[in-house]
């Protein structure tokens, strides 16, 4: 954003008459004042919150009349070796299922290309509909429609097992501690696939059609063009979307995983967002404020560490 | 470049202003944030509202009151025939902010901290919202200009003894920042209506047609239900019957929230949220994971029940709902609770054929049971420190406490409010009450029978005063017709005619009611409601965040252990489990729940003499 700004900045300062009128880089300046107002309020200001950490805060009682604690709930992270184990435990789910999700995330570029080589418009427009029509369903609902197909007792997979002889009695695979982050990371595909690769259409209609004429010139078949033009052509908003994942590398949002736990998978679908839930949201708002610090320093820390692989491997820059 | 320095420059400067700025921003929020209170709206529509009742209040103008609570389960105005009687009697309206339908702990959080909870304040328990409240300042004191004793004399003359408990535990002696819930005057027995909270119910008439064996223990339900079952293994639409189905959805602080029900039956329960049970009627407890404890007894008894085929197998991933479900459509054989079991499967139809679930207890039975609380149990109704009219809010919260205003509107559980006097109920000619055909109709279908518009129209459940604070004890004698609040309790209704089951019932058992039964046969345990006269010990941060970790160790492994494939793998995460809260400080927490415990006992003295 800053590179045409700047340009402009110096053409402008150059044509203009020094004195008589507002210089253009102040022009400048003030048109994009409000949003810097706005990020500041948005994005800054509430880090003035950050000081909640280092008080036993209680709602409705003033700060100042209020213990000021210091670093204790910094501590209880690690205060004893079963404390330091559940978080370990509690970390190990958070990596996994974003690793899960940062992994497999070329499966919406994969969808949106094999979207636009459908042909037929009312095929695709049907296709785009119902895969997009998940992503505005509630987690809630997601696990009752989960439950009706896989609930032991009436569900749908199972009764099917063993209509067909498969299986003699009900698999209970909700309540079940294997492949949950496999799982898992299905579940949120089959919620997010098709939102996932709006962007990635977008991209697709961006890139000049002039390319995929002169290929077709020169004889080239549907896959050449796929991965000569189409790819190269949404790499840079596949990567702007990686780098961003990353950054939320400890940002699960704990929904999914909340609708979806019991105590058969819990030790295995804790995420972080989930376990402060369970523990700390309740009442204890310091030790909430901790861990979302925490989480915010980390992420910081990765998306500047993702953005440099960026700079080294693609020479390209996002921040 | 320049232009890159001074952008950068000026966010810097930005944010130094900023963060000086906001230190003072944060507690003027508070102050000026948008009082949705106490707005007198005077349209001159003056109705027959008798201006200058007791106390000599002006009741010409409406009065609309935000009433904040964390009971409620509506929101939005009251309305039908509770709201009617309010507007015609104090010309009020009230309308209902419901913290359960509106983000739970994090709508009180957020409440609180801005500073104004409204005109009138319900809590769901004294230990720490109400207590922040109070030194927060957000809270009236009653005591202030006389408030109390001008308009709440009957408060003051009918329930002393709740106003005192106010003042020691929460007032330093001298103020009153509210009053309990379900509060009695001093009358001895147990204070629930005709059943109690816990049964146990089994299929009456499959129990009776396997020979009604007789049952010792909860183990000897285990074969008496593996019978039933043999006997009726599909339901009407031919799906299979299981004799229990948990659900996981109430854990929280009970741990395995059905694990704690056998406890129950033996007199014991949790005290608070620590790791003790405690013996309703004497001064013993023992701990929640002992060998002699029923919290582990319970979960070793659902491990055979599985390995028997007697648990429902989705019990781990349903919710409460789909429990509800099954017991409507008999799908399930054993409930622990009548509220539960009895309240969904009997259907008038059912029970006309004797079909229905009904209280089968095992002989060493002595159910936990509440007695009659003079200091009012632990909700709170309390007055919001800037509520616009304090003198009629009083006048109105008085009211509530009087019989007119309990035999209206007081109940809880399956003892439904009574409705307005010439509708729902009446008064005979001795002098008795007794419910109306309309009454018994609105009370068994409320979502669907339809108030007369002179009544204030809607449907009964509508109408009822969804506040949901029951201000009396509903099973509390009401001193002038001599019976008790709850029209289930009353002569006229127990001897309304019976069905089927209720009869075939009534002569096995040989009592009128379960809580007849019980007590008959020396069967329950009365928890005496005490005080200590000190303000309640809480724990610190840290500690509850203890017992916290501790509780969903608990809870998860409670599960694990219960559908473990075998016993070894049982005693293996049953030693886990051990071991886990070992190493989450469970001998501090257990050191705090002693105290508590001790503190309950001293409590029970003060009306045990």
């Amino acid at each position: 954003m800053s590179v045409p700004a700047t340009h402009l900045a110096k053409h402008g300062s150059a044509a203009s008459k020094p004195g008589r009128r507002l210089p253009n880089k102040y022009k400048l300046f003030l048109m994009a004042l409000p949003f810097f107002i706005i990020t500041f309020i948005f994005y800054y200001l509430p880090i003035y919150g950050w000081i909640y950490a280092f008080f036993d805060y209680i709602p409705g009682i003033p700060l100042d009349k209020t213990p000021f604690v210091g670093f204790k709930w910094f501590r209880t992270i690690a205060e004893n070796p079963t404390q330091t184990q559940e978080v370990l435990r509690v970390m190990k789910n958070t990596v996994a299922m974003s690793g899960l999700g940062i992994v497999t995330s070329f499966l919406p570029v994969i969808f949106a290309i094999l979207m636009t080589e459908i042909k037929t418009g009312w095929y695709r427009r049907i296709v785009q509909t119902l895969t997009t029509i998940p992503n505005f369903i509630s987690w809630i609902l997601v696990y009752s429609i989960a439950f009706t197909l896989f609930s032991v007792d009436n569900g749908l997979v199972n009764t099917l097992l063993i209509k067909f002889g498969f299986i003699d009695e009900g698999i209970n695979f909700l309540a079940n501690n294997n492949n949950v982050w496999l799982a898992m990371i299905a579940w949120y595909w089959w919620k997010s696939l098709g939102w996932g690769a709006i962007l990635y259409l977008a991209a697709i209609t961006g890139i000049d059609q002039e390319l995929y004429e002169a290929a077709d010139v020169d004889g080239a078949s549907r896959f050449r063009k796929i991965w000569h033009i189409t790819v190269p052509g949404i790499m840079p908003t596949f990567f702007v979307l990686l780098l961003l994942s990353i950054g939320n590398f400890v940002n699960n949002g704990m929904e999914q995983y909340f609708a979806f736990q019991n105590a058969m998978n819990k030790d295995t679908i804790e995420v972080l967002d989930l376990y402060v839930y369970n523990i700390a949201f309740s009442n204890n708002f310091a030790f909430a404020t901790v861990v979302s610090m925490l989480k915010s320093i980390i992420s910081v820390f990765l998306l500047f560490l993702a953005n440099g692989m960026s700079k080294w491997i693609r020479k390209e820059s996002i921040i | 470049m320049r232009f890159k320095k001074m952008t950068s420059l000026a966010l810097a400067a930005f944010m130094a202003v900023g963060i000086t700025a906001c230190s003072g921003g944060k507690s003027e929020g508070a102050k000026d944030s948008p009082s949705a209170s106490a707005s007198q709206s005077g349209d001159g529509a003056s109705p027959s509202a008798s201006a200058g009742s007791e106390g000599g209040l002006d009741h010409s103008k409406e009065l609309e009151l935000t009433v904040f609570s964390t009971t409620a389960n509506y929101a939005g105005e009251q309305t039908g025939w509770y709201g009617k009687i309010l507007k015609d009697k104090f010309n009020i309206k009230l309308n209902i902010i419901a913290s359960n339908l509106d983000g739970g702990q994090n709508k009180i959080a957020a409440m609180m901290a801005s500073g104004n909870l409204g005109d009138i304040v319900v809590f769901g328990d004294n230990t720490t919202d109400y207590p922040n409240a109070i030194k927060g300042g957000l809270l009236l004191d009653w005591t202030k200009d006389g408030l109390l004793d001008k308009y709440g004399k009957d408060i003051v003359a009918s329930f002393p003894k709740a106003i005192e408990k106010a003042k020691v535990a929460f007032g330093d002696g001298k103020a009153v920042y509210g009053i309990g819930n379900n509060v009695a005057s001093n009358q001895p027995g147990p204070s629930e209506g005709k059943d109690l909270t816990w049964g146990p119910e089994l299929r009456w008439d499959l129990y009776q047609k396997i020979g009604a064996p007789a049952i010792n223990t909860p183990q000897d339900y285990l074969q008496v239900l593996k019978k039933m079952q043999e006997l009726e293994p599909k339901n009407e639409n031919g799906k299979k019957t299981y004799a229990f189905s948990m659900w996981a959805d109430w854990d929280g602080n009970y741990k395995m929230m059905v694990a704690k029900q056998f406890a129950n039956m033996y007199g014991y329960d949790e005290n608070g949220n620590t790791l003790l049970y405690v013996a309703a009627d004497q001064d013993k407890y023992y701990e929640f994971l002992s060998d002699d404890s029923w919290y582990m007894k319970s979960l070793k008894l659902y491990f055979d029940a599985n390995q028997m085929g007697l648990v429902d197998p989705d019990s781990l991933t349903q919710k409460f709902d789909d429990v509800v479900g099954k017991y409507k459509d008999g799908r399930l054989l054993f409930c622990w609770f009548p509220w539960l079991g009895s309240a969904n499967y009997n259907t008038p139809e059912r029970t006309a054929q004797g079909k229905g679930f009904a209280t089968v207890p095992f002989k060493e039975e002595k159910v936990y049971s509440w007695g009659f609380n003079q200091y009012g149990s632990n909700w709170v109704m309390a007055i919001g420190a800037k509520a616009k009219d304090p003198a009629r809010i009083m006048e109105f919260i008085n009211w509530l406490y009087t019989p007119e205003g309990a035999m209206l509107s007081t109940g809880g559980g399956t003892a439904i409010q009574n409705g307005p006097k010439g509708l729902t109920w009446d008064i005979d000619k001795d002098g008795k009450p007794f419910v109306t055909d309309f009454g018994w109709k609105a009370f068994a279908d409320q979502k669907g029978t339809i108030v007369p518009d002179e009544y204030g129209g809607g449907t009964y459940y509508d109408g009822m005063s969804q506040i949901n604070f029951p201000n009396v004890a509903p099973g509390l004698t009401n001193p002038e017709t001599g019976e008790p609040y709850d029209h289930n309790l009353w002569t006229t209704s127990l001897k309304r005619n019976p069905s089927k089951l209720d009869s075939e019932w009534r002569e096995k058992m040989g009592a009128l009611t379960p809580k007849e039964y019980f007590v008959k046969n020396n069967m329950i345990a009365v928890a005496p409601q005490g005080f200590t006269g000190k303000p309640p010990l809480l724990m610190d941060k840290a500690l509850e965040q203890k017992n916290a970790q501790i509780g969903t160790v608990i809870q998860q492994y409670s599960w694990k252990m219960v559908f473990a494939k075998d016993e070894a793998q049982y005693n293996k995460f049953k030693q886990e489990m051990l071991d886990k809260v070992k190493g989450l400080g469970y001998d501090e927490v257990l050191a705090f729940s002693v105290k508590k415990a001790e503190e309950l006992f001293e409590a029970r003295k003060s009306v045990t003499q």
